[in-house]
C-alpha cells in the first residue's frame, strides 16, 4: 500500500488534510488555546525500546482481520472476546487496560504499520538502522546523535559547561544508547538509580594519540563526566518527587519511568531519556498452551502498558504533562503464521505508541490487511518509515525546523502530525507577535498560510528565488484575524521561493522549500 | 599470502602484551616465564587447551548427589518444586564454577578461547544445567579445534536446540531462528543487503531452506528424574525430505534429503565459502588485536589469516599461532587498544596480584557467585550473552570495547576495586579481601619503591607510565616519605613476618596502590 492512501481511523484534524502536516484548522487553534504554552527548550522526549521485535498482531489487533487472523495463528491469538476495543476496527490486548485509559482521554495515539522498506529481519541490524535512522550501514552514528552533533560538533570535549550542566540524554540502566550515539562520544549518560551519589577518584591523563593514548582520554573523560553530571542527575533526584501510586515496584520499566519523573521534576534540563525492556523476541511459548492469556508475552505486554500509565499519571500530578511525550520503538513486529512453538518469528512493521498530552491521539493510519492466503515468512507490509516518525518528532516536539531535520536523514522526509498538539499557543503568540505560517515547509506539493491580517486590503504572491513572481494568490480586502489560505505551489520545479503578503503597511516574508 | 613473522626482540614487554591479550590476568611470574622462552615456544605452550574438573553439589538445593560430588550426569527429582530447587543449586554451582576456573587459569588459552567461542555462539543458558554444561564444555574443549566441527556439534547440541528453537522446527511448522542465525552469526555473516532479502552473502531463501535441512530435531530428557542427560533425537516424520535449493551464493546448490546427515551436509556447503574463513577471522582479530580495520589490517592480515584457516581445513591454531607470532601483533600501535571486559577486570584484579579463593566448597563458590554478579554489575552477565550475537563491545562499531565503560560501570569499576583490596567484601561471613603480602614477595624486588611500582604497572597497565604516574605511585607506596623508609619498612616486615605491627603497614600500602592503579584510566586497557 501506498503512503498516500494514509489515513486515520479517528479524524481529530480536517478530514480535508489527512496526510497535511502540522493541518490544523482554526477548529483546532480554539481547542488548543487552553494548552499551556512551554518553550521547546524544557521539552523532553522519553523513548521506550521494546527489545527482540514485537508482536504487533497480539498488541494492536486490527479487529476488522480477525477471522483471518485465526487461520494462521489460533495457537497463539488473543480470543476475541477478550481484546479491549478502543475503536470498532481496533482493539488492544487485554492486559492493555492502562493504556486504553490513556487512549480514552486522548493521551495515546497508535501509529499503524510502521516499518522502513526492504526490511531487514536481522535484530541487530533492524537495531541499528532504528538507533541510526539510517538503512546505510555505514552509518555508525544515532539519529539523536546526529541532532545532538550538528549543534555540539567537539563534544565531549568541554562538555559539562555553564550552558549545558546536564546531560543531554540519559540511558536508564547499565548501558548507553544507539540513538545517542555521536562522531566523537556517545551523548547519552548511563543512570542505573539517580538517587546514590557518585564521587570517583579523577586522576591526570595524556592522550598520546594512539589506540591506547584515545582510550585513555576516552575513559578520562567518562570519569569526569560521571563525576559532575552524576552530581546534577543526584541533586535533581534529591530535589524532585514521584507522586503516583500506580508504579509497581516489581515492574522494572516502571520504576525506570519513576526515576525519569523524579529527574524532570527535580529539574533536570536533559532533553531525551531512554529505556528499554527486554524479552519480546518471542520465537516460543509468547501464548499458553492452556491459557491464552497467559505467557511470556502477556506479561511483558501488562509491563509496558501499566508503566507507561502509571508514569503519565505521575506526570500529570507533577504537573509536567505539557512537558513530555513518550514513544515505543521495537526493531520490528513479527510474522503473521505463529510457529510450532506458541511463538512467532521475526517480521516487518509493527505499530508503535506515542503518549503524552501533546500528542496528536488517536490510531494514525488504517489496519494491515490480513489474507487468507499468505505466502510463508509473510509479515506486516510497512506503510509509515519510521525515520518519519523520528523527523516529525523532532519537527514538532523540539521545534527543529524541517530544513535541518532533512539534513538528518538520507531520505526524503515526510511529516506527520504527531506531537504539535501544545505548539498551538506558541504558534498563536508568533501570529500575534506578526509573522506568518507556512506548512509543510519543505512542501512537496503546496502549502497552507496562517497568517493575522488587520483589516483592509491584503495581496499575497510567490516569488522565486531572482525576486521575480511566479504565482498571485490574492488582492483582496480580508476582515481583521487569523486566516488560513491554500497557496497552490503545483507544477513548480523544485526550489527555493519567497511567499511574501502585503498588508496595508506590514509586510511578511517567509522562504519555502519546494521539494519533490 | 602468509603474516610477516615477528623478528624483534622478545623481552618482557612483547611477553606481558602477549598474556595480557591470552589469559585473564598473568601473574609477575608468567610474564618472567615467556620472555625467558622463544617466542614460538611460548606461543605453542599458550595455544593448548587444559583439563578442568566438573562442577560440585554444594548447595542444599541440589539433593540428588551429595555435596562436593558432581552432579553434571545426575537425574533430576520428580517432584516439581524440588526439581526446579535442584535447577537453581546447579545453576549457581555452574555459574560458580565458571569463575573458579577463570580464577585457576594456567598458563594457557583455553579460557579466552572459551569466552571467545561463548561469545560468538551467544546462547544463553537453557532450562537443565546438565545441558548447559554440556554445552558450555563443548566449547571449552573444542577451543583450539575445527570450526566446521563446532559449529557442527554445536547445531546438534541440545542447549543450542532449545535456544534458538532448533527442537521445535519441523516440516510442519518451520521454526527459522537456528538457521537464521547460523548463516547470520555463527559461520558466513551477514553482509549488506543488496536487494530485497539479499544480504551479500546469503539470502532469505538460504534462511527457510536452512530450516528445512535442519527440521526434525527433538531434545529430551530435559530435567528428567529418568535420564541422565538431555539428548538429542532426530525423528523423520518431522524432517522436510523434499530437495532444497540455495540460493546463487551457494551456487544454487540442492541439498537432497539424507535425513539425520544432512545438517552436516549442509554445513560443509557453507564452509566451501571462503566467506566463512574472513568471517570468523575478523571475529578473532577484533576479540585479540584489535577493533580497527584499517586498510591494511583489511588488505593483508585478515586474509592471510582467512587463507591459513581455509589450508587447514578450519582449524584455529594455526591461524592463531601465525596471529601471535606476527609482526603485526607485536606492533607498538596497537598495545592497550582493547578495554578490558568487566572478566578481564575482575580477574585481573584476583590473577594478577595471585589470589585464589581457596576456603571450603561452598564458601568459595559463594565467593565465586559473587564475583560472578560483579562481572554482571559491569555489563557482562556471563551465562547470558547479552544476544545470540554476544556482547555489543565486541561486534558494535564505531564504539566496540568502549561500550564497556559508561558511568554506570566505571562506578563499579572503582567500587569493585574498594572493596577487594581496601574495606574487603563481606559474603556469608567471610571477608573477600585481597591479600597483597604474598603478591608483593613475588615481585622482582620487593624492597625497592621503584622496582615494586614498576613491575605494577608492567602487570597492569598496557603501555609504560610516564615519569609523574610513575612518581605519583611511588609516593602513595612510601606515603610521601624518602624511597628508602620504604625499603626499611619492607626489611623489617622481612625480619618480623608473624608481627602484625610490621606486616600490616606493608600490606596497606600495596593495597592502595593498587586502588590507585585500578581507578586510573590507564588501567582499563589490555
Amino acid at each position: 500500500m501506498k503512503r498516500r492512501q494514509f489515513i486515520k481511523n479517528v479524524a481529530l484534524s480536517s478530514a480535508s488534510l489527512p496526510f497535511v502536516s502540522n493541518g490544523f484548522g482554526m477548529q483546532a487553534l480554539s481547542k488548543k488555546l487552553f494548552n499551556f504554552s512551554t518553550g521547546a527548550e524544557d521539552r523532553v522526549l522519553v523513548m521506550i525500546r521494546l527489545n527482540g521485535g514485537n508482536d504487533g498482531l497480539n498488541t494492536v489487533i486490527p479487529i476488522d482481520q480477525y477471522a483471518n487472523l485465526m487461520l494462521h495463528r489460533s495457537e497463539i491469538i488473543i480470543p476475541q472476546n477478550q481484546i479491549l476495543s478502543v475503536t470498532p476496527e481496533v482493539g488492544f490486548h487485554p492486559q492493555m487496560q492502562g493504556m486504553k485509559g490513556l487512549f480514552d482521554q486522548g493521551k495515546l495515539s497508535v501509529v499503524q504499520n510502521v516499518g522502513y522498506p526492504e526490511q531487514n529481519r536481522s535484530h541487530f541490524r533492524s537495531m541499528d538502522i532504528w538507533t541510526s535512522g539510517s538503512l546505510d550501514v555505514s552509518e555508525t552514528r544515532g539519529w539523536l546523535g546526529r541532532y545532538f552533533d550538528s549543534y555540539n560538533p567537539n563534544y565531549p570535549s568541554g562538555y559539562p559547561n555553564a550552558t549545558y550542566p546536564d546531560p543531554f540524554a540519559i540511558s536508564m540502566g547499565s548501558e548507553v544508547t544507539a540513538t545517542c550515539q555521536g562522531i566523537a562520544a556517545n551523548f547519552s549518560h548511563a543512570v542505573s538509580n539517580p538517587n546514590n551519589a557518585v564521587n570517583l577518584y579523577q586522576g591526570g591523563f595524556v592522550n598520546d594519540g594512539s589506540y591506547y593514548g584515545e582510550h585513555v582520554e576516552f575513559v578520562g573523560t567518562i570519569i569526569e563526566q560521571t563525576n559532575s553530571f552524576g552530581q546534577v542527575i543526584h541533586a535533581a533526584a534529591q530535589a524532585g518527587s514521584s507522586l503516583s501510586a500506580m508504579y509497581d515496584p516489581t515492574n522494572s520499566l516502571a520504576t525506570q519511568l519513576k526515576y525519569v519523573a523524579q529527574m524532570i521534576s527535580g529539574g533536570l534540563k536533559t532533553k531525551v531519556y531512554v529505556l528499554s525492556l527486554g524479552g519480546f523476541d518471542t520465537h516460543d511459548n509468547q501464548a499458553d498452551a492452556t491459557n491464552l492469556q497467559a505467557g511470556v508475552h502477556v506479561g511483558l505486554i501488562k509491563k509496558v502498558s501499566d508503566a507507561i500509565a502509571a508514569f503519565q499519571d505521575d506526570l500529570q500530578l507533577l504537573g509536567l504533562e505539557q512537558r513530555v511525550v513518550g514513544m515505543t520503538f521495537s526493531e520490528f513486529g513479527r510474522q503473521i503464521e505463529s510457529n510450532a512453538s506458541l511463538g512467532t518469528d521475526h517480521g516487518d512493521a509493527a505499530p508503535l505508541f506515542l503518549f503524552g498530552t501533546c500528542i496528536q491521539s488517536g490510531i494514525i493510519g488504517p489496519n494491515p490487511t490480513i489474507a487468507s492466503a499468505l505466502p510463508d515468512q509473510a509479515g506486516i507490509a510497512m506503510q509509515i518509515d519510521f525515520r518519519d516518525v523520528y523527523a516529525s518528532i523532532l519537527r514538532d516536539w523540539f521545534q527543529v525546523p524541517t530544513n535541518e531535520v532533512q539534513q538528518l536523514f538520507a531520505h526524503q522526509v515526510q511529516f506527520y502530525s504527531l506531537a504539535g498538539t501544545c505548539n498551538v499557543s506558541l504558534e498563536e503568540q508568533a501570529l500575534a507577535n506578526g509573522s506568518m505560517l507556512v506548512y509543510p515547509n519543505p512542501t512537496p506539493s503546496s502549502v497552507h498560510v496562517n497568517v493575522n491580517l488587520a483589516e483592509g486590503r491584503a495581496m499575497g504572491e510567490l516569488r522565486d528565488a531572482h525576486g521575480a513572481t511566479v504565482k498571485t494568490y490574492f488582492d483582496q480586502s480580508f476582515p481583521s484575524g487569523v486566516h488560513t489560505i491554500f497557496c497552490d505551489m503545483d507544477g513548480l520545479a523544485s526550489g527555493t521561493y519567497f511567499l511574501v503578503i502585503r498588508n496595508n503597511e506590514k509586510t511578511f516574508l517567509e522562504k519555502v522549500v519546494k521539494m519533490k | 599470502m602468509s603474516l610477516t613473522p615477528y623478528t624483534g626482540a622478545w623481552t618482557r614487554s612483547e611477553a606481558a602484551h602477549l598474556l595480557r591479550r591470552t589469559l585473564f590476568g598473568p601473574t609477575h611470574q608468567q610474564i618472567s616465564s615467556i620472555a625467558n622462552m622463544s617466542m614460538n615456544d611460548a606461543v605453542n605452550q599458550l595455544l593448548t587447551i587444559a583439563s578442568v574438573n566438573p562442577p560440585l553439589a554444594y548447595d542444599a538445593g541440589e539433593t540428588m548427589v551429595p555435596q562436593g560430588q558432581t552432579w553434571i550426569n545426575a537425574l533430576y527429582p520428580s517432584n516439581p518444586n524440588s526439581n526446579q530447587l535442584c535447577e537453581m543449586a546447579r545453576v549457581k554451582s555452574l555459574t560458580a564454577w565458571l569463575m573458579q576456573n577463570m580464577n585457576y587459569q594456567g598458563m594457557d588459552i583455553s579460557q579466552k578461547m572459551f569466552f571467545f567461542w561463548h561469545n560468538h555462539f551467544g546462547a544463553a543458558f537453557s532450562s537443565d544445567a546438565r545441558a548447559t554444561y554440556t554445552y558450555l564444555e563443548l566449547l571449552r574443549t573444542s577451543g583450539l579445534g575445527n570450526v566446521k566441527q563446532l559449529v557442527k556439534d554445536v547445531t546438534l547440541d541440545p542447549a543450542m536446540l532449545l535456544f534458538l528453537n532448533g527442537n521445535t522446527n519441523s516440516v510442519q511448522h518451520p521454526n527459522e531462528n537456528y538457521s537464521r542465525e547460523l548463516l547470520e552469526l555463527f559461520t558466513i555473516g551477514k553482509g549488506d543487503q543488496i536487494a530485497a532479502g539479499d544480504y551479500s552473502n546469503y539470502t532469505e531463501l538460504d534462511v527457510a531452506s536452512g530450516s528445512k535441512i535442519l527440521s526434525g530435531y527433538v531434545v529430551q530428557g530435559i530435567r528428567s528424574s529418568t535420564l541422565t542427560a538431555a539428548q538429542t533425537l532426530f525423528l523423520n516424520p518431522l524432517h522436510d525430505t523434499s530437495a532444497k535449493t540455495l540460493s546463487y551464493h551457494f551456487g544454487n546448490a540442492t541439498v537432497a534429503n539424507a535425513g539425520a546427515q544432512e545438517y552436516a551436509n549442509y554445513i560443509d556447503i557453507i564452509f566451501q565459502q571462503p566467506q566463512v574463513a574472513t568471517f570468523i577471522c575478523t571475529e578473532l582479530y577484533r576479540f585479540f588485536v584489535n577493533y580497527d580495520l584499517t586498510n591494511d589490517v583489511e588488505t593483508n592480515i585478515i586474509p592471510a589469516l582467512a587463507q591459513t584457516m581455509i589450508a587447514n581445513n578450519y582449524d584455529i591454531l594455526p591461524v592463531l599461532q601465525e596471529l601471535f607470532t606476527s609482526q603485526h601483533f607485536y606492533d607498538v600501535a596497537l598495545l592497550g587498544s582493547i578495554i578490558r571486559s568487566p572478566l578481564e577486570t575482575v580477574f585481573s584484579m584476583l590473577n594478577s596480584t595471585e589470589t585464589q579463593i581457596n576456603v571450603n566448597l561452598a564458601t568459595d563458590y559463594n565467593i565465586y557467585l559473587n564475583i560472578y554478579y560483579a562481572a554482571a554489575n559491569m555489563g557482562l552477565d556471563f551465562i547470558n550473552p547479552a544476544s545470540v550475537a554476544g556482547w555489543e563491545a565486541f561486534y558494535l562499531s564505531p564504539s566496540f570495547s568502549r561500550l564497556w565503560i559508561n558511568s554506570t560501570t566505571i562506578k563499579f569499576r572503582f567500587d569493585l576495586a574498594t572493596g577487594l583490596f581496601v574495606f574487603g567484601i563481606p559474603i556469608n561471613g567471610y571477608t573477600l579481601k585481597v591479600d597483597t603480602i604474598p603478591f608483593l614477595n613475588n615481585l622482582s624486588l620487593p624492597s625497592s619503591a621503584d622496582a615494586v611500582i614498576d613491575d605494577i604497572c608492567e602487570l597492569f597497565i598496557a603501555k609504560p607510565v610516564d615519569v609523574a604516574t610513575h612518581d605519583d605511585l611511588v609516593n602513595i607506596l612510601t606515603n610521601n616519605l624518602p624511597n628508602f623508609e620504604w625499603t626499611l619498612q619492607y626489611n623489617e616486615y622481612l625480619n618480623n613476618p608473624n608481627n602484625p605491627t610490621f606486616v600490616d603497614p606493608v600490606r596497606y600500602r600495596v593495597q592502595l596502590v593498587l586502588d590507585r592503579v585500578f581507578k586510573m584510566p590507564q588501567y582499563q586497557m589490555i
